[in-house]
């Protein structure tokens, strides 16, 4: 599965850095990632092959992307990831690290009841 | 799960207890989940459908006089489930009271993002600019707003707390999810 959150260094990238990157290619058929091509219908809004957008590119992969002037660049989820809690009520898998120095998935308890429970210390 | 990254601070709520305590320092499940406050408790059955929606549901009444519910009330619907699997919504319920995240509570969060690594890296200035950002793009998305306060080394209680609880309270007290029932 392609990472959630992804927080990039520039707001561009060359076409041979990118698979690296964001784990898409641009192909003549499109942005493509092993089988699966999303059609790019404005490459030239994309810029140009040795400074490719990556927030337009996050908007071709319906994620969220945004620059700051640091260069730091943020693409959040695919939005259907969160479509799926909203909309389909459907619970989209994550993990993240756990106190006891592991990693802890939801699926890790696939075929239990789960309480997630969303807290803090603020 | 912690939408914290204070790692410490959380081994002392979570001393005795025995299953998995997870760290959100990134807030990846507040955006996959469309969630804007703590506490947000959410059913996932045996099949990974939610089958009841964020609720603020609170582990002990420290917060009683702000949201008026005995947490026992709370803690009966949570064991009636695990029980019987039954909850009290339909399916509409639960779509119509989260919603989806605004384009803007979207943004805000990849903002804070940014923000978080800026201050990692020392750039206070540029971590200031962007937790900024966020809370303006989000303005009562408590898991901006005020986990924000911590990571600028302010106090999320008292007066801060006050301040956001004001704001929110004008604007109807907005939450993505059922409130505490």
């Amino acid at each position: 599965m392609e990472s959630d959150l992804l927080l990039l260094e520039s707001s561009t990238a060359s076409a041979d850095e990118l698979h690296e990157l964001i784990g898409w290619s641009l192909k003549p058929e499109g942005l493509c990632r092993d089988d699966v091509c999303v059609p790019v219908r404005e490459r030239g809004a994309l810029g140009d092959e040795s400074a490719l957008d990556l927030v337009a590119l996050a908007g071709l992969l319906d994620r969220p992307a945004v620059s700051d002037e640091s260069g730091l660049t943020a693409i959040g989820a695919p939005r259907a990831r969160r479509r799926s809690a909203v909309v389909d009520l459907v619970a989209p898998d994550f993990s993240l690290p756990d106190l006891n120095g592991g990693v802890t998935a939801l699926c890790d308890h696939r075929s239990k009841k789960r309480l997630l429970v969303a807290f803090s210390s603020w | 799960m912690a939408i914290d990254e204070n790692t410490e601070a959380i081994r002392g709520f979570a001393e005795g207890i025995d299953f998995p305590v997870l760290m959100d320092a990134d807030h990846l499940v507040t955006e996959l989940y469309a969630i804007s406050n703590v506490p947000t408790v959410v059913m996932i059955d045996e099949n990974d459908r939610i089958v009841h929606p964020n609720w603020s549901a609170a582990g002990t009444d420290a917060y009683r006089e702000f949201t008026g519910i005995d947490s026992n009330r709370q803690h009966d619907r949570i064991r009636a489930w695990v029980r019987t699997g039954a909850t009290e919504l339909s399916g509409d319920d639960i779509r119509a009271a989260v919603g989806d995240l605004s384009p803007e509570e979207e943004t805000a969060r990849l903002h804070f993002r940014i923000a978080n690594e800026l201050r990692h890296r020392g750039d206070e200035e540029g971590a200031a600019r962007n937790y900024d950002r966020a809370g303006e793009l989000a303005p009562h998305d408590w898991t901006i707003r005020r986990a924000i306060l911590p990571l600028q080394g302010k106090d999320p209680f008292g007066e801060n707390f006050m301040v956001l609880y004001n704001e929110a309270k004008a604007a109807g007290l907005p939450y993505h999810g059922v409130r505490g029932y």
